[in-house]
């Protein structure tokens, strides 16, 4: 199975009007690896997952996600965001293993 | 020659002992009335138990102590939560969650964070979502891995340190924890 670690999307509606609150989807590409499976060979696979996001708006934080290895595979969140300023929306994942994978989107009003 | 036993006399044996409702005195007719009795029991007693969401006071040993190491010794009260989630989902490795609650989000009272614990997974406390006022609602939409049948609980936090629950229970038939 070919995975390119670390390949994000970031998903904001279009025709955003000033005070909306918005959806908000991002997905980004991990194995999220338990550490409790094995491989065909029986030796087992080291835990390898996304434990940190942490998603800011503009120059504030607006969201910080703790996660365990229970998060699905190619891990994916949606939740809302009130969307009062033209800014840059910037995701940022941190994996087990020091791993930091970023995407961002820009929130732009129609006029 | 001499244990042989003629083959009419023992189908005769057999067959009366299929076919006699009098000699028995347990026919057929009265256990599969029997039976169907204790099936309509067993799913009215069933369905009586899906109908009332699961308590929250309901909580093993290993999940209280999670919530303890968690929360201190606050109360988790039920609503305010909306926790969507299947009833029987096939492939634990995918499993959808949906929470949402009717809490405010303004400046001052806002939903601070929202817990997500699987009672019978290896790690327990899953996922942990800090909100900001900015998040204009709270809504979180994610999926998880399930290793077995559990309850799922979600749990919010507001800023001023209630704490508002919801769980249900997820039918799992593969296990996606390994």
């Amino acid at each position: 199975m070919t995975l390119e670690v670390g390949a994000a999307r970031v998903l904001i509606p279009t025709g955003i009007r000033r005070g909306d609150v918005i959806d908000v989807r991002a997905l980004v590409e991990h194995p999220m690896a338990t550490g409790l499976f094995r491989d065909p060979e029986g030796k087992p696979i080291p835990a390898y997952f996304i434990n940190d996001v942490i998603v800011t708006y503009g120059d504030q934080e607006a969201a910080h996600f703790a996660w365990s290895s229970g998060v699905s595979r190619d891990p994916f969140v949606e939740f809302s965001l009130r969307a009062d300023r033209e800014a840059e929306l910037k995701f940022v994942w941190r994996d087990n293993r020091g791993g930091v994978f970023a995407q961002t989107a820009d929130i732009k009003f129609v006029t | 020659m001499g244990n042989r036993v003629p083959i009419g006399k023992l189908a005769g044996g057999l067959g009366a002992s299929y076919s006699c409702d009098r000699m028995s005195g347990f026919s057929r007719r009265s256990f599969l009335r029997a039976s169907c009795l204790a099936f309509f029991a067993l799913a009215v007693r069933r369905l009586a138990g899906l109908e009332q969401p699961r308590p929250l006071d309901d909580v093993p040993w290993k999940v209280q102590q999670v919530l303890k190491q968690l929360f201190g010794d606050r109360p988790v009260q039920a609503g305010h939560v909306q926790l969507d989630v299947p009833t029987v989902a096939a492939d634990g490795r995918v499993v959808p969650v949906m929470i949402e609650s009717d809490l405010p989000m303004a400046a001052d009272r806002y939903v601070k964070a929202v817990h997500l614990l699987v009672d019978n997974n290896p790690d327990i406390h899953l996922a942990e979502f800090r909100l900001t006022p900015q998040i204009g609602q709270a809504f979180i939409s994610t999926r998880i891995k399930m290793r077995m049948t559990s309850p799922v609980r979600a749990i919010v936090e507001t800023s001023d340190g209630a704490l508002w629950g919801a769980a249900a229970d997820v039918r799992v038939t593969v296990n996606g924890c390994g």
